[in-house]
């Protein structure tokens, strides 16, 4: 692990344009701002297709929710982009950081329960009519969903609480262990 | 002139607690409740501003309802964990212009919803008015209301002149 994140944080360092502008006076405010918009708007568009599946408002044809997730995906891009500026800037913050770490976990599971609905499940939830619960098994889709993005949320927010000390771009750490606490 | 109230307010037990548990249920979850909050009232208000504004449209307008619980979850835990925050640090909230424009956005973006709901979801018993020119710009304005509440909120952790009462002011040279 610690290869990775040596080698992470040094590819990191290489946003140095990146870092200039973030660290001018209204820089880093304003791509917080801009993050987390765009997890309102993620989190907003994935959060009704999830209730959906787990069985509220029945009577909206499960399938209409598709044409929502463009924005979701806008809202992801959004937060990859800003998320990324906050990473070349401050590198050693989040790589041996034991919060962002588990955000990164809960981002992938996340990725991952999206494949897996799509590739399995949404073609015959396409199929079905208004009114209709979805199956049990799909339901599962839309709960881990939920829990994923909520935890993600969570992670981020912890982010600034579990800010390792000390951290040099040679220094080896293992999985979920802060670096050097001053 | 409020700084008496600020001293008391500091100095319960709750604000102490807020500010020096090491305990990550304290300040850290509560801060990560507010963004669930957050991502509940203002996200789901995002969904029904863009179904409004004509995307998803074969979704019936009405049946939005039926998610409105989930977003008075979301108003209560963040009147809850915003309350906390604001007896945490009061001084650094409410010597801060920001923090009121925030909750004037915010009080506008929920005026907004009341509208749209007894207009659009179902709330009275007149026709619903679905993908009028009016509706449409009260959509644009929802989503411009939460998008301008939610970067006041975070400048508010930038913008601040003083963090407690007797704390020394932070200057900010770049603040108008």
């Amino acid at each position: 692990m610690s290869g990775i994140q040596i080698w992470l944080h040094q590819t990191l360092l290489k946003g140095t344009a990146v870092a200039e502008f973030m660290r001018s006076n209204w820089g880093w405010p304003t791509i917080e701002s801009v993050h987390f918009i765009g997890l309102t708007l993620l989190f907003g568009t994935i959060a009704v297709w999830d209730f959906r599946l787990l069985g509220m408002a029945k009577r909206i044809p499960i399938a209409e929710f598709h044409r929502l997730v463009p924005f979701g995906v806008l809202g992801f891009a959004i937060n990859a982009s800003s998320g990324s500026m906050f990473l070349m800037t401050e590198p050693n913050q989040y790589v041996y950081n034991p919060a962002f770490q588990f955000k990164l976990l809960l981002l992938g599971l996340a990725g991952l329960n999206v494949l897996l609905f799509y590739t399995t499940a949404f073609r015959r939830l396409a199929a079905l009519a208004p009114g209709v619960d979805a199956p049990r098994s799909v339901r599962m889709f839309g709960a881990v969903s939920l829990i994923c993005w909520i935890g993600v949320i969570i992670c981020g927010r912890l982010i600034t609480f579990y800010r390792p000390f000390a951290c040099g771009p040679t220094e080896a750490t293992a999985f979920v262990l802060q670096c050097i606490p001053l | 002139m409020f700084d008496p109230f600020f001293t008391w307010l500091e100095s319960t037990a709750f604000s102490v607690w807020m500010r020096e548990s090491p305990s990550v249920f304290a300040f850290p979850i509560i801060l990560a409740v507010h963004t669930i909050g957050l991502g509940l009232l203002a996200g789901i208000n995002a969904a029904i501003d863009l179904r409004l504004l004509g995307i998803a449209a074969r979704i019936p307008l009405l049946e939005f309802r039926r998610f409105l619980p989930y977003m008075w979850l979301g108003l209560w835990l963040n009147l809850a964990s915003g309350v906390a925050l604001l007896i945490a640090y009061p001084t650094k909230a409410l010597t801060n212009p920001l923090f009121y424009i925030k909750l004037a956005l915010i009080a506008t973006a929920l005026a907004i919803l009341r509208v749209v709901r007894r207009r659009a979801l179902g709330g009275s018993a007149a026709p619903p008015l679905s993908g009028s020119g009016n509706m449409k710009r009260l959509a644009l304005a929802s989503l411009t209301c939460w998008a301008v509440a939610i970067a006041a909120g975070r400048f508010l952790a930038y913008t601040y002149i003083r963090l407690m009462v007797d704390s020394v002011p932070t200057p900010r040279p770049w603040i108008p």
